[in-house]
């Protein structure tokens, strides 16, 4: 099967005249493969697709939840830590709160990073963490921080990476046990996060095309990463905007290894090494 | 030979080879050059270092939306899919693995087949899976031409048997032929 221009405009189309979804100005040709993959799993053709959409609200909810891509990783990019680790939150440890936005946060493993982090540096208790997706599934997955350990099993190496050791003086370690954050248990193959970490976090559901500031506070820190990626231009421009309103100066947008800010709003953040600052 | 793209394939055993024809190619080579190797998991970075070490051309992990050059090599960055798009631009995606890769070769080349056709090449190196089969037939199907690494030559077959499993390929060569074949692209 094959999804012709046509097709994907009927879906389009269907998307935005009878749900509060508009994806008209996502990325093209991965969003052409996430509906083909939706035709599949649902044993359904365009036509059927279309009309399921016009009709039924609970089954428009099943395809934003299965067209979206949820891939996340504890400590994805370690490099990208340490920049948050010794360059972003020094400079905010005399705040009396670090507000923090996780926009796009899928199952949470970045959440959790980021609050394993703030813990190291004895700033999790001043620290507000909100984070938001379209796909409530997800998040719920976030609140409940459980995983598979054997999928994760890679990124204990990541977490020695970033909370153990110190890429900028290799004399130092830090012996943190796994159990002060998750517990894993191998016969059931699960890694849990503790209860503080699950506790801590603000989800509320968001969509990025459309909805404002979800918090209606600012942020010292915005995530959002391997999202953007999704999107065409103008919708990035749309998101940076967003962002931009509601970073303060100087503050910090993390986004992922392989994403950048083109166009209008490459001017209106600097860049320094992983990190893109408001200007 | 006209070609706009030159889209390269290949797994276990196939770093040397890569670096072999890097190294063998014009500094003004006329297209771009992709590449979509598997890695393993943990090694994240310093692959394009050490790619680069004998490489004429530039060797870069685009970023997402980035415009591809003549004369320059993209590597899929780890842990994503790297895509082309028909404005000859590349596409990143964390979806998940496909043939328990990511990136997957079979998607870099099915998307480089639709954005260039009959003006693409594709070239499957040695390798330990069945990933890039798929990929190399629909370079054929879009009229591109397809290369494999001569079996007997690779360290590890599956790959490149695979491939011819599913396709007709129009040419089995050893690495100096693939050498001799890029040389003669203008």
């Amino acid at each position: 099967m094959t999804i012709t221009e046509q097709d994907y405009q009927l879906f389009l189309f269907a998307l935005k005249s009878s749900s509060k979804y508009d994806f008209s100005e996502y990325s093209e040709k991965s969003l052409k493969r996430r509906l083909l993959k939706v035709l599949t799993d649902n044993k359904l053709n365009i036509t059927a697709l279309v009309n399921k959409i016009k009709n039924d609200q609970i089954f428009v909810e099943k395809v934003i939840k299965e067209i979206t891509v949820n891939t996340t990783e504890l400590f994805r990019d370690p490099q990208v830590w340490h920049a948050i680790r010794y360059a972003v939150l020094p400079k905010l440890k005399n705040n009396s709160v670090i507000n923090i936005w996780h926009a796009g946060c899928s199952t949470g493993q970045e959440v959790y990073s980021m609050m394993i982090v703030l813990n190291e540096l004895d700033l999790l208790d001043k620290a507000k963490i909100y984070a938001t997706d379209l796909n409530t599934d997800v998040m719920e997955h976030a609140h409940k921080g459980e995983y598979k350990y054997r999928f994760n099993i890679g990124y204990l190496d990541n977490f020695d990476k970033v909370i153990k050791e110190n890429p900028y003086n290799y004399e130092e370690y830090y012996d943190i046990p796994y159990d002060k954050y998750f517990k894993i248990d191998k016969a059931t193959d699960t890694i849990k996060m503790n209860d503080f970490l699950r506790e801590k976090p603000v989800y509320k559901k968001h969509d990025l095309v459309k909805d404002g500031n979800p918090m209606y506070v600012k942020f010292d820190i915005v995530f959002c990463r391997n999202v953007i990626i999704y999107f065409n231009y103008n919708l990035q421009n749309k998101v940076f905007d967003l962002f931009h309103r509601n970073l303060y100066d100087n503050s910090a947008l993390i986004l992922g290894m392989h994403e950048t800010i083109l166009g209008a709003y490459s001017v209106k953040f600097q860049k320094k090494g992983h990190v893109y600052y408001k200007i | 030979m006209n070609f706009k793209a030159v889209i390269i394939g290949g797994s276990a055993g196939s770093f040397q080879v890569v670096t072999r024809i890097l190294s063998s190619l014009p500094n003004n080579f006329p297209v771009p050059v992709l590449l979509c190797l598997h890695r393993l998991k943990h090694v994240r970075s310093g692959f394009v270092e050490a790619l680069s070490l004998k490489s004429s051309i530039p060797i870069e992990e685009p970023n997402d939306k980035e415009q591809l050059k003549p004369g320059k090599a993209y590597l899929a960055p780890a842990n994503y899919h790297m895509f082309v798009e028909l404005a000859n631009r590349i596409a990143l995606s964390t979806e998940s693995s496909v043939n328990h890769s990511r990136p997957s070769i079979d998607l870099s080349f099915i998307t480089a087949a639709n954005a260039y056709r009959d003006k693409l090449l594709g070239i499957i190196l040695s390798g330990a899976n069945r990933d890039g089969a798929a990929g190399l037939k629909a370079v054929k199907d879009k009229g591109g031409i397809t290369i494999v690494q001569d079996p007997n030559e690779c360290e590890v077959k599956t790959m490149t048997e695979s491939a011819m499993q599913l396709t007709k390929v129009d040419y089995v060569y050893k690495t100096d032929e693939i050498i001799r074949f890029l040389s003669k692209i203008k």
